[in-house]
C-alpha cells in the first residue's frame, strides 16, 4: 500500500500531482474541502482525460461524508434533513440532540462522529475498500476535529492513500469539537507523528519546491515568516515596501494587481480580497499584500514570526500567490488615501 | 448481467405485502384475471423509470391499497398511521455504490431501488386538518412519490441503473399506442447523447426546409410565413415510426404489430451500448395466430442475454418455455409460488407433450383428471347426478390428460396444493396400477380412484356392467357383429355422447367415480 502524507509548499503543484497520480484503470476517490477546489480538480481531471472518467469520483469533503458514508447506512434508521454548517449543539445536550438541530439537520462538525456513535464506521471502511483502490485528499492540512478522526479511520483502509497539504497553509479547520484534536496543528513535528501513528509515511521532497514563487519571494518568506519554502526557479523578482502615495494609488487603480487584505478585503475597490481567501489561486502575477497595523509594525521590526500561527499562515498564503513581483503596503496608508 | 433478484411490494395496488423471487433469465407470471400480474409488471416499470409524472398520471388513489386505506379510515386516523406504499427492486451484485446501502425495508446491505408513496410532510398541518375533519376525507392529494436508491440517493429517469423496456400488447392498434411504443423503443435503444444529437439535427433539417423549399411561398405570403412545427408535439420522437419491409408499423395488422413489438424488444444487443437488461412483456399471446405464437416462443427462448418477465394466460407459452420458470400469483397477501422445484423430466414432458391445458390446471383449486374423451364427456353429468349441483358451482374442473401421464400433473399438484382426483382404469391390476404406482403421491390433497375389481378394467366395462339394460337398448341398432360392450370399447367417444344424450335418472354412476366426486367436492 502506498500511504503517504506529501507536505507541500505554495505553488508546488499539489493539484497537478493528484491529477497525475490517477489513471484510467484503478478506481480513485478524490476529496477536497472547498467547492472551489472541487471545480478546480474537475477541470484538471477533465483536461487530462477529455472528460471525467467513470473510475474517478471527485467529492467535496462533506458531501462525501453525508452521501457516501452516512446515507447508505443511516438514512432510513437515523435519518437527516441535510447538514447544518452554522450552529453547534449546546454542550449539555444528551443523545441525538448532540448531533441534530431541531430540523433534524446534522451538525457538520459532528457528522463524522455520528458514524462512530451509530457504529457504522466499519461498514464505511468496507464501502471505501469495495469501491475504490486509491483515496487522494487535497488540502489535508485543513482536516481537524472529528474529521481528522475520520481521516485516521480511512487511513486504516486497505487502499492507497495520498494526502497532500501544506502545513503552513492551515488557515481554517473543516470543523472543531471541543478539545478534540485541539493541538493537532501546534507544531509540525507533532503533526507528522499523528500520521506516522496510523501507518502514513511523510514525504517532504516531492512537493518541497515551488514552481510559482521566485527565488526572491521564497527567500523573503523563509526569512520573514520562517516557513521552509524553496523553488524550482532561478530568476529574481522585485519585492518592495511601497510608501509613495503615487505608487500606492497606481497599485490600487490597477486591476491586474490583486490587493490582499487581513480582513474586509471585499470592501475595497478593484480586485481585492482577504489573505486567506486567496488560497488555492494560481493566476496572480503581481501581488500587493496589505499589512494591517499590527503586522505592519512587526514587519518593520523584523518580528513577523511572532504572529499567531493562524495569522502567520494566512500571510504566507497571501505572499506566496505572487508569480512575479510582490508589493507590501500598510493598510493605514491606503485608508488615509481613500478617506483623505 | 444486471438483473432483479426479487421484488417487494407493500400496500401497492391490490397487494398488502408480497415478495416475488425472480430468476435471472426467464420469468413467467401466471394467475387468474385480477391476480395482479400486470400490477407487478407496471410496478417494476415505474420504479425503473423513476418518473414522478408517470406515477401521478395513474394517481395515488389507484396506487395505494384500498384495504389499508379503508383500515386507516376505520381507525382514529392519526397522522403517523397514514399508510405508506412501496415497491422495492432488489438487484444482483452489480457493484455500483449509488445503489448499494441499507435504505431498504430489511435494513441490510444490498443493491436496489425503492419507490415510496407517502404523505408529504411539508403539508403536515393541512393533512392534520383534513384528518380531524368530520367528512372523513382521505388526503390522497397530499401524497408524494419518492424514488430513492438503497444508498439513499434520490434518482430520476435520467439515470438508467437497469435499461428496461415494457411491452403491453393489449394496448395496440390505435395511433397513440403505436406512437408511444415507438417512442419507448427509441428511448431504450438510443443513447442519451445520441438522442440529443438527433433532436438537434432534426430541428436543423426543419429549419432548412423552411428556408429552402418554403422560401418562394413565403416570399409571396409577405406578412406571414409558413414553417414546419418544431415543438413538444412535433419533434423527432412524435414523427418516428418503425419500418419493416418499407411499411410502417402503424399500417400493419394488430397481430403483426404485436409480433414486431416483441421481436424488436428481444433482439440481441449488438454491443454493450444498446444492451437492454430487462424486458417486461404483458400477454405476448394477444392477437397472435398459432403459427406466430410458436415463432414468438422461439424468440423468447433464444433471448437469453437479458432478464425477461412475462405475464401470460397462454398454456402454450407457460409450458413450452419450461414450467419451472412459472411464478404463480395466487393471492394478494401471500407470496407467489414458483414451479422451480418441479422435477426436470416433468418440465420436459410439458415442453414436448401435445396440446394440453396445463396453465388452466395450475390455476385451478379442485380438479378431476381423467384418461380420455369418453370420461371427459360424461364427467360433468355424473357430477351433477351425484351432487345435484354443477361442477362450475363447486369450482371443480375436469381435464383429460390423454393417456396415463397423471404423475406429471401430480408433480405440479404437490407444489401448488391443487386438490386433485385422478380417475383411471385399473388396466387389470388395481394394486400395481392404481395404488403402488402412486405411492410417492401419498398426500392429503391427491387421491387416485379406480375400480378395485381387476375384471372391470376399463371405464366402458364399468358403465356397461352397471347399466347393461340401458346400454343394450341404446346401442341395439348400431352394431352388427360386435357385442354391446365391444361396440362401446371400439367407439368410445361416440358411445359416450349417445349415453349423455339419452341418460335417465336411474342411470348408475360407477362406485369409484361416485367416490371421486364426493371426495373432490368435500
Amino acid at each position: 500500500m502506498d500511504k503517504r502524507l506529501i507536505l507541500s509548499v505554495a505553488g508546488s503543484g499539489k493539484t497537478s500531482y493528484i491529477v497525475n497520480y490517477t489513471d484510467e484503470e484503478r478506481r480513485f476517490l478524490i476529496l477536497t474541502y472547498t467547492t472551489n477546489n472541487v471545480t478546480n480538480l474537475r477541470r484538471k481531471v477533465a483536461r487530462k482525460y477529455g472528460c471525467i472518467p467513470n473510475n474517478i469520483e471527485i467529492y467535496s469533503y462533506f458531501s462525501f461524508v453525508y452521501s457516501f458514508c452516512f446515507k447508505p447506512f443511516l438514512l432510513n434508521t437515523v435519518g437527516a434533513n441535510g447538514i447544518n454548517f452554522k450552529d453547534t449543539a449546546h454542550f449539555q445536550l444528551k443523545g441525538d440532540a448532540r448531533y441534530f438541530d431541531r430540523f433534524k439537520r446534522v451538525y457538520s462538525y459532528r457528522l463524522a462522529k455520528l458514524l462512530e456513535v451509530k457504529r457504522v464506521m466499519d461498514a464505511v471502511k468496507a464501502r471505501v475498500e469495495k469501491y475504490f483502490d486509491a483515496v487522494l485528499i487535497d488540502e489535508v492540512q485543513d482536516f481537524a476535529g472529528n474529521d481528522f478522526t475520520l481521516l485516521e479511520r480511512i487511513a486504516e483502509c486497505n487502499v492507497d492513500l495520498i494526502l497532500v497539504g501544506d502545513f503552513f497553509q492551515h488557515t481554517y479547520d473543516t470543523s472543531r469539537d471541543g478539545n478534540l484534536n485541539k493541538n493537532l496543528h501546534a507544531n509540525l513535528a507533532g503533526y507528522k507523528q499523528r500520521f506516522e501513528a496510523v501507518g502514513v509515511t511523510i514525504d517532504q521532497e516531492t512537493l518541497g519546491n515551488s514552481y510559482r514563487c521566485s527565488r526572491t519571494v521564497c527567500t523573503f518568506i523563509r526569512h520573514h515568516l520562517g516557513v521552509a519554502i524553496d523553488t524550482h526557479r532561478q530568476d529574481e523578482t522585485r519585492i518592495e515596501y511601497v510608501t509613495d502615495d503615487g505608487a500606492i494609488r497606481y497599485l490600487l487603480g490597477n486591476k491586474g494587481v490583486i490587493k490582499l487584505f487581513y480582513e474586509n478585503g471585499k470592501t475595497y475597490p478593484l480586485n481585492s480580497k482577504n489573505w486567506g481567501d486567496s488560497k488555492g489561486e494560481d493566476h496572480h502575477d503581481d501581488v500587493c499584500v496589505v499589512l494591517n497595523k499590527n503586522t505592519d509594525k512587526l514587519y518593520r521590526e523584523g518580528r513577523l514570526p511572532e504572529l499567531p500561527s493562524r495569522t502567520k499562515n494566512k500571510l504566507y498564503v497571501a505572499m506566496s500567490r505572487a508569480r512575479n513581483d510582490l508589493y507590501l503596503v500598510s493598510e493605514a496608508a491606503i485608508k488615509r488615501l481613500i478617506t483623505g | 448481467m444486471k438483473n432483479i433478484k426479487r421484488v417487494k411490494l407493500k400496500n401497492f395496488k391490490k397487494f398488502t405485502e408480497i415478495q416475488i423471487p425472480l430468476s435471472n433469465k426467464l420469468n413467467i407470471l401466471v394467475g387468474e384475471n385480477e391476480s395482479g400480474k400486470s400490477s407487478v409488471l407496471s410496478a417494476i416499470s415505474l420504479v425503473l423509470a423513476g418518473s414522478r409524472g408517470q406515477v401521478e398520471k395513474i394517481g395515488y388513489e389507484r396506487l395505494l391499497n384500498h384495504e389499508v386505506v379503508e383500515a386507516f379510515q376505520q381507525s382514529d386516523r392519526r397522522f403517523e398511521d397514514l399508510p405508506v406504499a412501496y415497491v422495492e427492486l432488489w438487484f444482483n451484485d452489480f457493484r455500483e455504490y449509488e445503489v448499494d446501502g441499507r435504505n431498504n425495508s430489511e435494513g441490510v446491505d444490498a443493491y436496489g431501488l425503492r419507490m415510496e408513496i407517502c404523505p408529504n410532510d411539508e403539508f403536515g398541518p393541512t393533512i392534520r386538518q383534513i384528518l380531524q375533519g368530520a367528512e372523513r376525507n382521505f388526503p390522497f392529494e397530499f401524497y408524494q412519490v419518492r424514488f430513492i436508491t438503497f444508498a439513499g440517493h434520490a434518482y430520476s429517469g435520467y439515470k438508467k441503473y437497469v435499461r428496461h423496456i415494457m411491452i403491453d400488447t393489449s394496448r395496440i392498434g390505435n395511433d397513440y399506442a403505436v406512437r408511444e411504443y415507438v417512442g419507448d423503443m427509441y428511448d431504450s435503444f438510443a443513447e442519451p447523447l445520441e438522442k440529443i444529437i438527433h433532436q438537434n439535427e432534426y430541428r436543423k433539417l426543419k429549419e432548412g426546409f423552411n428556408l429552402g423549399p418554403l422560401k418562394d411561398l413565403n416570399d409571396r405570403a409577405e406578412k406571414y410565413s409558413f414553417a414546419l412545427k418544431s415543438d413538444s408535439k412535433s419533434n423527432i420522437k412524435t414523427d418516428l415510426t418503425l419500418i419493416e419491409d418499407s411499411i410502417g408499423i402503424e399500417n400493419k395488422g394488430s397481430g403483426r404489430q404485436c409480433f414486431i413489438k416483441t421481436e424488436f424488444a428481444l433482439q440481441r444487443a449488438k454491443g454493450v451500448q444498446q444492451r437492454i437488461d430487462l424486458a417486461l412483456i404483458e400477454e405476448p399471446e394477444n392477437h397472435l395466430s398459432h403459427v406466430n405464437m410458436k415463432r414468438l416462443i422461439g424468440l423468447i427462448a433464444d433471448a437469453d442475454d437479458k432478464q425477461l418477465i412475462i405475464a401470460t394466460h397462454s398454456n402454450m407459452i407457460s409450458s413450452r418455455l419450461d414450467l419451472r420458470n412459472t411464478i404463480y400469483m395466487h393471492s394478494a397477501d401471500k407470496n407467489p409460488i414458483t414451479l422451480a422445484d418441479l422435477p426436470e423430466d416433468t418440465a420436459e414432458f410439458f415442453v414436448k407433450a401435445p396440446y394440453h391445458a396445463i396453465l388452466d390446471y395450475v390455476l385451478s383449486k379442485k380438479v378431476i383428471l381423467v384418461e380420455g374423451d369418453s370420461e371427459y364427456i360424461l364427467m360433468a353429468k355424473f357430477y351433477e347426478m351425484v351432487k345435484a349441483r354443477t361442477m362450475e358451482e363447486d369450482h371443480v374442473h375436469v381435464y383429460s390428460v390423454g393417456g396415463t401421464s397423471f404423475k406429471r400433473y401430480l408433480d405440479i399438484a404437490k407444489l401448488l396444493d391443487i386438490r386433485t382426483a385422478v380417475i383411471r382404469d385399473n388396466d387389470k391390476d388395481f394394486q400395481r396400477n392404481c395404488v403402488d404406482l402412486y405411492e410417492d403421491y401419498n398426500i392429503d390433497h391427491v387421491r387416485v380412484f379406480s375400480d378395485p375389481d381387476d375384471v372391470r378394467n376399463t371405464f366402458e366395462k364399468c358403465i356397461y356392467q352397471d347399466n347393461d339394460d340401458f346400454c343394450n337398448l341404446l346401442f341395439a341398432g348400431s352394431r352388427r357383429k360386435l357385442t354391446v360392450q365391444e361396440y362401446m370399447l371400439k367407439n368410445k367417444a361416440e358411445a359416450a355422447l349417445k349415453i349423455l344424450e339419452q341418460m335417465q335418472d336411474e342411470f348408475v354412476v360407477p362406485q369409484y367415480i361416485r367416490e371421486a366426486v364426493e371426495w373432490i367436492s368435500a
